[in-house]
């Protein structure tokens, strides 16, 4: 029995979703590969193997493509592994961090810190990562107001945390607005080039320790794939078999605080990823979370470097910006799962 | 080997749900509860548990304070059934019943199949293994659910320590042939050395399987001892307030 001698190796996943894991990995190497290939400048990428690539093609391909793609990739996992960790902790499928107002919070202390650290903070030494560090800040207070809103509602809790979400989205709105407003020119143009929010213009000193970040948050995070299994059974049912809540409501909180800050500051708001991928896993393999979280992270991040592919050769030499594609895939998709909902 | 549950008394805001509660439930015997709805039955196995703290009093399991033991400790000495919530995401019955076995990190396949098995047989649902959990019926869910209650109690050495097996109202939306199957499995449990406390409603149910039973009313233990000793026609008319007869040849309670 094949699957027999399997299970003693992998305990919480069956052979099936090691098979869709693999799968996936040889999918993202490729896609990434595809995405560092092809851009508005044309070149073999072939040509690095042999070591006949022009200094400026070497330019493009180790310093414009490969931190974008990279960074595609990882904001993509991010991004879904926060959208699937949220909808076990809220047990409620249709938490996204972009829906729920998670993003807009970060993006309302991103906002805030552009704007505001030359007030707050002159020539501040840690200046470049105050950006990142708020909008930590941001989606962390969000997540913990929207578990306050939420608790004790169970399944019908979804209909108030969606109406928080766009409470939320909407305040957020306000905040942006009004930074807008009052911020001088200088601000007012790194704002309204971050709002815009894209892959572009990236480079390696400021994505490698954000990489490092969510990396490690996200390997930190798989973790709790079992204890998420339990909190299924309901909060009472979980904390009997052993399961300390308080902790793992924290722990959860904070690692999508800080992976959705992060991406968030770096990209701006990309919607609906967080959603649609945990779904999407669900659907081809079950609903474990040993298997659903990693199978999200790499579906997240083969989804947006190809969005993110797409954004780039769809109207070229111009750019679409990455989250109108995201978007584009995700609102119908919302939709069907509205209407899939309704059926059941 | 016994859990000790010691003048409980507990309150919320300014009403009483519990009044100085005592009593004892030993391994190798099926206490039950009984009482009429809102007598303060499901909060004291709350509180049993470990799942509420009471305002006064002390609960005591094997001679170690309930709130001395961890959360992870607590898991493996007592499991709980209580009516659950539905459960969101498509999980398979294997995978729910898999959701209490505690072992861990140092997980051991055959003991772990060892023991699927053995619930299997036990509540009857092996064929249901590999089916979604959510397209079950209410009584089969009820099923799986008892069984991740059983199986939560069958990891290393449940041998040589005392287990305890609480549930509330397991029997609710059971027909009776899978209600009798339900306790003639917590009497085997019983004999095998689990303690066992439940919650029943069925008064000829608990007659018939206690070793001890209590009946509670408002929050005030009202009798207390085997079921000879307290099925009494005065206690169980004053208990429910109610005119109930009491057949001693056939023993079968009647209230209607």
């Amino acid at each position: 029995m094949m699957s027999k001698t399997f299970n003693r190796f992998f305990r919480y996943i069956t052979f099936k979703q090691f098979t869709i894991f693999n799968l996936l990995t040889i999918i993202l190497i490729f896609i990434i590969g595809v995405g560092i290939s092809i851009g508005s400048f044309e070149f073999s990428v072939l040509k690095y193997f042999n070591n006949s690539l022009t200094t400026l093609e070497e330019e493009v391909l180790m310093n414009i493509r490969f931190p974008r793609v990279i960074l595609a990739a990882v904001v993509g996992a991010a991004l879904s592994m926060s959208g699937a960790c949220l909808q076990g902790l809220f047990r409620n499928p249709l938490a996204d961090p972009g829906l729920i107002g998670v993003s807009a919070g970060a993006a309302l202390g991103a906002a805030f810190s552009i704007a505001m650290s030359a007030e707050f903070f002159p020539d501040f030494l840690l200046t470049p990562y105050l950006l990142p560090f708020s909008a930590i800040l941001g989606s962390a207070f969000v997540i913990s107001i929207l578990f306050i809103i939420t608790r004790g509602f169970g399944f019908e809790g979804m209909t108030y945390m969606l109406l928080a979400g766009i409470a939320i989205n909407a305040f957020a709105g306000v905040g942006i607005g009004i930074l807008t407003y009052i911020s001088d020119d200088a601000e007012l143009r790194g704002l309204t080039f971050w709002t815009m929010g894209s892959f572009g213009g990236v480079t390696w000193t400021l994505i490698i320790p954000a990489i490092i970040i969510i990396l490690s948050t996200i390997i930190w995070t798989l973790r709790i794939s079992r204890k998420l299994d339990l909190l299924q059974l309901g909060e009472s049912e979980a904390y009997r078999l052993g399961v300390d809540i308080k902790k793992l409501r924290f722990d959860i909180i904070m690692s999508s605080a800080i992976i959705v800050g992060i991406s968030v500051s770096l990209t701006g708001m990309i919607g609906f990823v967080g959603l649609v991928v945990p779904h999407l896993v669900r659907l081809f393999g079950g609903v474990n979370h040993h298997y659903l979280l990693p199978c999200s992270a790499l579906t997240g991040a083969i989804l947006m470097v190809s969005s993110d592919l797409l954004s780039r050769i769809l109207i070229q030499p111009a750019e679409l910006p990455v989250g109108l594609i995201t978007s584009a895939i995700g609102s119908p998709f919302f939709l069907w799962l509205i209407f899939r909902m309704r059926n059941k | 080997m016994s859990i000790e549950i010691k003048n409980i008394s507990y309150a919320v805001k300014d009403f009483e749900i519990l009044k100085e509660v005592s009593l004892k439930i030993k391994k190798n015997e099926i206490f039950s509860l009984l009482g009429p709805n809102g007598s303060g039955k499901s909060t004291l196995l709350r509180i049993v548990s470990g799942d509420i703290q009471p305002n006064f009093g002390t609960v005591k399991f094997d001679d170690t304070m309930l709130d001395k033991i961890s959360i992870i400790d607590r898991a493996r000495i007592r499991s709980v059934m209580s009516q659950s919530q539905e459960i969101i995401y498509d999980f398979s019955v294997k995978e729910v019943i898999e959701m209490g076995w505690l072992e861990g990190k140092e997980f051991v396949t055959e003991k772990f199949d060892n023991a699927l098995i053995k619930v299997g047989d036990e509540c009857k649902i092996s064929h249901l293994f590999d089916k979604s959990f959510n397209q079950l019926s209410g009584g089969e869910k009820r099923k799986v659910h008892f069984a991740r209650t059983l199986i939560q109690m069958y990891n290393k050495d449940f041998e040589t320590k005392s287990r305890y097996i609480m549930l509330d109202e397991p029997t609710a939306n059971l027909d009776i042939s899978h209600e009798l199957q339900l306790i003639k499995i917590l009497k085997k449990k019983s004999q095998e050395g689990f303690g066992i406390f439940i919650i029943l409603h069925d008064l000829n149910l608990a007659y018939h399987f206690s070793d001890k039973v209590a009946f509670i009313k408002k929050g005030k233990i009202h009798a207390l001892g085997t079921p000879n000793e307290v099925y009494k026609e005065e206690i169980l008319s004053d208990v429910y307030d109610l005119d109930v007869s009491f057949d001693k040849t056939i023993k079968k309670i009647s209230y209607y």
